[in-house]
C-alpha cells in the first residue's frame, strides 16, 4: 500500500473545522444543545458518546445532510452552513450498506469523478489507484454483494477519498463488522489518515476504539461537549464524572469531603473536582484500587474475572458498595469469592463527584 | 434524514386522490340523483328484492368458501413440507404456481370449454362421464371451484411464501417437538398460528378474486354475482352501479378487517 | 398429513429419519396432481385444439396449422395488435404515474398516509371487472355524471374508445404499480442518496445514476406485470365497450359463446395460444429481472 503523490496533495490542504454554537431539535428531543468544537488541520478527532448524544448529528451537519437551527459550521474559517451537501468537499464513510449495488467496486470509487465529468479512462485509473491504496486492487470488478463487510467498508473509504476532500468523515464505519476485522481496519484507517494527513472526524460509541486511534477524543453528552482531550489525559484526568465513567471502567466509593480532603476507606486524600463539602463519591480506576487478603478485612470478594495479564476482582465494601480492582494474576491467586480482604487507594489526589444514592 | 412533505408530494397525492375518488363519488351521485325524481335511495332499496341478487351473491360466497378451503388444503401442507423436508421440489412448485399467470382467464376458459365438450363425447360409456355431469351441476358448479383454485394459486403461493419466510418453520417444529408435541400438534399449534396473517391474506385475495370473477363464469354459462351485475346492467343502469359501489365498499371493509386481524402478526413477524 | 407423521416418536431413530423424508413428498403430491388435471387438461386442450381442424361434413379431425395462420390474419390480427397496443400504452402510463405516487408515499415519514395508500391500492388493484366498468360508465359514459355536468359531449369525449379504456384500466393498473414498486422504493437506502450527494452528485444526478438504475429491474418487472394484467383483462372491456374496440379477449369470447360458425372454436383456441405465447414471452423477461432486483435490494 503506497500513497501516490496524487493523493498526498490532500496533505497540503488539510483543513480546520469549527462547530460554533450548533443547536438542533427534532421535535421535542434536543440533538445538539450548543456544540462548540474545533478540529485542527490534519487531526484525527473521535466524537465519542452514548447513542443519542448528538455525535452523528454533528457529523452529518458537517456533511450537509442536517441543518442546524442555529450556529454555524466553518471549514478553514469559511462558513459552509448553507452550502448544499454535494458541494461540501467532505468525504464520508457510512456505517454500512452505502455502496451502490449496481456498480462494481471500481465504478463505485469512480462515482464522484463521473459526477465531475472526468473522462472514463482517467477516472478508472484513479479509482484503481485508490483501490490499491485500500488494499483491494484485485477486487475492482467485483460487485458489492460479492464482497465481505470489511471489503465493502474499504471501498467506501476509497470512494470517500476519491474527490480528495479536505475533510474525511467516518460515521461508525466499523460497528457493523466483526471484532477481528474491526481491529485491523481501524489500524489501517489510522495509517492511511496519517499518510494522507487529512483532517478526520470519526464518530463512535466504542470508547476503546476512540482512545486507540484518535489524536484527540471529544466526549459528548446530551448534545453538548463534555471534554475534548488527548486519550491519555481523558483517561487519566477526566474533567467530569460522566467522562470518567464513560471512558474506561470506574468504581464509585463513598467518601466525606472536608477542606478539600476526602476521607475514604480510612485514608485522607487530596480531592479533585468541584463539589460541595459533605457526602461525596470518589471515582477510582480498577488499576488504582489495591486489594490485600486480610482476615480482619471488612470487604469481601464477590467475583473474579480472568483478563489475561490481570484479574479483575469485584469486592463488596463494608457499606455494601461494590468496587472493581485489577490485580496482577499472581496477587489474585488466593482470592476466591467470599475471601475477606482490605481495600486501599494510593496516596494520590482522587477525583470526587456528587454522591449518587443507590 | 428529515424529509418534509414537499409541495410536489402533495400535488401528486392530490391528483391521485382526485382520479381515484371522482369515479366513486360520481357513481354515488349517479345512483341517488335520478332525473325527474330528485335525490332518492330507491336504487339501493330495490337491490335486495331484485330477482337473482340473493341467489347469485350466495352462489359467489359458496364458491369463494369452497375455493378458499380447497386452495389452502392443497397449498398449506405443500409449502410447509417444502420448508421441512423436500427443498428440491421447491422450484417445481414455484413454476407450477406461476403457470396460471401465463394463461389469461379467457384462454383458460377456452381450454376448459373444449375439455368439457371433449370429455362427454369420448367418455360417454365410462364412469368418468358421471364426473363431468357432477362438476357442471347448475346449483353448485364445481368446475368453477376448480378453475378458481388454479387462478388463485399464484397469489396464495406468494402470500404463504412471504409468511413462511418471516418465520423459521424448522426451528418452530423442532421446538414444539422437543416440548413433547406430536407432528400434527406441532403443525397445528406452532406453525399455523404463526401463519395467521399469511393465511388471512391468502384467503382475502382468493375471496376478492372469486367475488369479482366474471370471465370464466360467464363463458361457462353460470350466474354468480359479477355475471348478475353485468346482466342487470343493460336494463337497470342505476341499480347496477349501486351494486358496483356496494361491492367496492364490501371489499374495502373486508380488507380493513383483515388488516386489523392480521396486522399485529405481520408487523411482529417482520421485525423478527 | 399422513399417519407416518403421527407416530414417529415410537419408531427407532433411523426409521424416523426415513419417514420424515417421505411425507415431504406426499404433502406436495395432491397439489401437483390437482394442477395436472385442473390446469393441465385445459392447457393441453388449448394446444391440441389450436392445431386441430374438424371437417364439417365428415366430422373427421386432422392436425393443421391453419387455425394459427388464420388467427394471425384479418380482424383477428387487428384484435391481437389492438390488445397489445392497449396493454402496452396503459402499462407504460400506469408505471409512469405509479412511480411518483409510490415515491410520494415511500418517501413520506407519515405511517398513516403509507398504510392508507397501500390499503387503498390493495383494494383498487382488485377492483377490476364489471363493477369498475359500471362506475366509469356512471361517471364518464354518455349519460355519466361528469359527461353531463361538464358538457364533455361537445368536446368529442367518448368513453367507449381506446383512450377511454386506457383511462379505465389505469384505475387498477396504477394501484398495482404502487403495490409492486413500493417495496423496491423502500429498499433504496438513505445511505445511497447521501453517499451520492457526498460524492458531488446533485439530486437529479442521484436519480439518474443511482436510484433509477437500481430500480430498473423492479420498474421493468412492474411494467411486465401491468402489461400482463391489462392484456388478460376481459370483463371490464366486455361490460364497457362491447366490441367497439377490437381486443383479442373479446374475439375469443365471441368465438366461444358464438353464433357458431364451423371451426370457430378452434380459432378461439388458436387465439388463446397466441395470448399464452405473448404472456409467456413477457413473463420470461420478468423472472430474471425479479431475481436481480431482489439481490440488489435485500443485500
Amino acid at each position: 500500500m503506497t500513497v501516490t503523490t496524487l493523493e498526498k496533495a490532500a496533505a497540503q490542504q488539510a483543513a480546520t473545522v469549527e462547530f460554533r454554537g450548533l443547536r438542533r431539535e427534532f421535535g421535542s428531543t434536543v440533538a445538539l444543545d450548543g456544540l462548540d468544537l474545533t478540529v485542527r488541520p490534519g487531526e484525527f478527532l473521535a466524537l465519542l458518546g452514548p447513542s443519542g448524544c448528538g455525535k452523528t448529528t454533528a457529523l452529518r451537519m458537517l456533511a450537509g445532510f442536517e441543518h442546524p437551527d442555529s450556529g454555524a459550521v466553518l471549514v478553514d474559517g469559511e462558513d459552509v452552513t448553507h452550502v448544499p451537501a454535494h458541494r461540501r468537499d467532505a468525504g464520508m464513510v457510512f456505517q454500512s450498506y452505502s455502496l451502490f449495488p449496481h456498480l462494481s467496486a471500481v465504478d463505485n470509487v469512480a462515482f464522484g469523478l463521473r459526477m465531475r465529468g472526468v473522462r472514463t479512462a482517467e477516472r478508472r485509473s484513479r479509482a484503481a489507484g485508490l483501490l490499491e491504496l485500500v488494499g483491494l486492487g484485485d477486487k475492482g470488478e467485483r460487485f458489492p454483494h460479492q464482497l465481505s463487510g470489511g471489503q465493502q467498508q474499504r471501498i467506501a473509504l476509497a470512494r470517500a477519498l476519491a474527490l480528495r476532500p479536505r475533510v474525511l468523515l467516518l460515521d461508525e464505519p466499523l460497528s457493523a463488522l466483526d471484532a477481528k476485522v474491526r481491529l485491523s481496519l481501524r489500524e489501517e484507517i489510522r495509517r492511511l489518515q496519517q499518510e494522507l494527513g487529512i483532517t478526520t472526524l470519526f464518530v463512535t460509541h466504542d470508547q476503546e476504539e476512540a482512545l486507540s486511534v484518535a489524536d484527540r477524543v471529544a466526549v459528548m453528552r446530551a448534545g453538548r461537549l463534555e471534554q475534548c482531550a488527548e486519550p491519555a489525559e481523558l483517561y487519566g484526568r477526566p474533567a467530569t464524572a460522566f467522562v470518567a465513567e464513560f471512558v474506561g471502567t470506574m468504581s464509585r466509593i463513598p467518601a466525606e469531603l472536608r477542606d478539600g480532603t476526602a476521607e475514604v476507606l480510612g485514608q485522607r486524600l487530596p480531592a479533585d473536582g468541584e463539589v460541595s463539602e459533605g457526602a461525596v463519591d470518589v471515582l477510582v480506576r480498577p488499576e488504582a484500587v489495591r486489594v490485600h487478603a486480610d482476615e480482619h478485612g471488612t470487604a469481601r470478594v464477590v467475583a473474579t474475572a480472568f483478563l489475561g495479564a490481570v484479574v479483575r476482582v469485584t469486592v463488596r465494601l463494608a457499606d455494601g458498595t461494590e468496587a472493581k480492582a485489577d490485580l496482577p494474576a499472581h496477587e489474585a491467586a488466593g482470592l476466591g469469592a467470599g475471601a475477606a480482604v482490605s481495600v486501599s487507594l494510593p496516596e494520590r489526589p482522587v477525583l470526587v463527584a456528587e454522591r449518587i444514592q443507590k | 434524514m428529515a424529509r418534509r412533505l414537499t409541495p410536489w408530494r402533495w400535488a401528486v397525492l392530490g391528483l391521485a386522490a382526485l382520479y381515484f375518488l371522482v369515479p366513486l363519488a360520481a357513481s354515488v351521485i349517479f345512483t341517488v340523483d335520478v332525473p325527474g325524481q330528485g335525490v332518492t335511495l330507491d336504487a339501493y332499496a330495490r337491490i335486495l328484492s331484485t330477482d337473482g341478487f340473493v341467489p347469485s351473491l350466495l352462489l359467489s360466497l359458496e364458491l369463494a368458501g369452497a375455493t378458499i378451503a380447497l386452495v389452502l388444503l392443497l397449498m398449506v401442507p405443500a409449502v410447509v413440507a417444502l420448508r421441512l423436508g423436500a427443498p428440491r421440489l421447491r422450484p417445481v412448485v414455484e413454476v407450477v404456481c406461476s403457470l396460471p399467470l401465463v394463461v389469461p382467464p379467457i384462454a383458460f376458459v377456452a381450454g376448459i370449454v373444449s375439455v368439457l365438450k371433449w370429455g362427454p363425447e369420448q367418455l360417454s360409456r365410462t364412469p368418468l362421464f358421471q364426473t363431468f355431469v357432477v362438476i357442471q351441476n347448475e346449483n353448485f358448479p364445481l368446475v368453477l371451484v376448480l378453475a378458481y383454485v388454479v387462478m388463485a394459486l399464484p397469489f396464495v403461493h406468494r402470500a404463504l411464501d412471504a409468511g413462511l419466510r418471516a418465520i423459521d418453520v424448522r426451528t418452530l417444529v423442532e421446538a414444539a417437538r422437543s416440548c413433547g408435541a406430536s407432528w400434527p400438534q406441532a403443525l397445528v399449534r406452532a406453525v399455523l398460528p404463526n401463519l395467521r396473517g399469511a393465511l388471512l391474506n391468502a384467503s382475502f385475495l382468493t375471496l376478492a378474486l372469486v367475488l369479482g370473477e366474471f370471465t370464466v363464469a360467464q363463458l361457462l354459462g353460470y350466474r354468480p354475482f359479477a355475471v348478475w351485475i353485468y346482466n342487470i346492467g343493460g336494463s337497470q343502469a342505476q341499480m347496477s352501479v349501486a351494486v358496483s359501489v356496494l361491492s367496492l365498499l364490501v371489499t374495502w371493509a373486508l380488507l380493513l378487517a383483515l388488516a386489523g386481524a392480521g396486522g399485529r402478526t405481520r408487523t411482529a413477524s417482520s421485525r423478527g | 398429513m399422513t399417519t407416518a407423521l403421527a407416530h414417529p416418536d415410537v419408531a427407532p431413530v433411523a426409521s424416523a429419519k426415513r419417514r420424515r423424508r417421505a411425507p415431504g413428498w406426499l404433502a406436495v403430491v395432491p397439489l401437483l396432481a390437482f394442477t395436472a388435471i385442473a390446469f393441465g387438461l385445459p392447457a393441453v386442450a388449448i394446444v391440441d385444439g389450436a392445431f386441430t381442424a374438424k371437417d364439417a361434413t365428415t366430422g373427421a379431425t386432422s392436425y393443421t396449422g391453419a387455425n394459427l395462420t388464420a388467427s394471425l390474419q384479418g380482424p383477428y390480427l387487428t384484435a391481437l395488435l389492438g390488445s397489445v397496443k392497449l396493454s402496452a400504452v396503459s402499462a407504460a402510463l400506469g408505471a409512469l404515474i405509479g412511480l411518483p405516487l409510490a415515491q410520494a408515499v415511500a418517501g413520506s415519514r407519515s405511517r398513516a398516509l403509507r398504510e392508507a395508500v397501500l390499503t387503498a391500492s390493495g383494494v383498487l388493484a382488485n377492483f377490476g371487472g364489471v363493477p369498475l366498468a359500471f362506475a366509469f360508465v356512471a361517471t364518464l359514459g354518455n349519460a355519466g355524471v361528469l359527461t353531463t355536468h361538464l358538457g364533455l359531449k361537445d368536446t368529442g369525449w367518448n368513453l367507449y374508445s381506446f383512450w377511454g379504456l386506457v383511462l379505465v384500466y389505469l384505475y387498477f393498473l396504477i394501484p398495482l404499480m404502487v403495490l409492486t414498486i413500493t417495496p423496491a422504493l423502500d429498499g433504496l437506502r438513505t445511505q445511497w442518496r447521501e453517499a451520492a450527494l457526498n460524492n458531488g452528485a446533485t439530486g437529479v444526478q442521484y436519480w439518474r445514476h443511482v436510484a433509477l438504475p437500481v430500480l430498473a429491474p423492479s420498474l421493468l418487472g412492474g411494467l411486465v406485470l401491468l402489461f400482463g394484467s391489462a392484456f388478460a383483462a376481459y370483463a371490464t372491456a366486455a361490460a364497457m365497450v362491447g366490441s367497439a374496440v377490437p381486443l383479442v379477449t373479446l374475439q375469443i369470447a365471441d368465438a366461444l359463446s358464438g353464433n357458431v360458425l364451423v371451426g370457430q372454436e378452434n380459432i378461439a383456441l388458436a387465439l388463446s395460444l397466441d395470448m399464452v405465447l405473448v404472456a409467456g414471452l413477457v413473463m420470461a423477461v420478468y423472472l430474471p429481472l425479479q431475481r436481480r432486483s431482489a439481490r440488489w435490494l435485500d443485500a
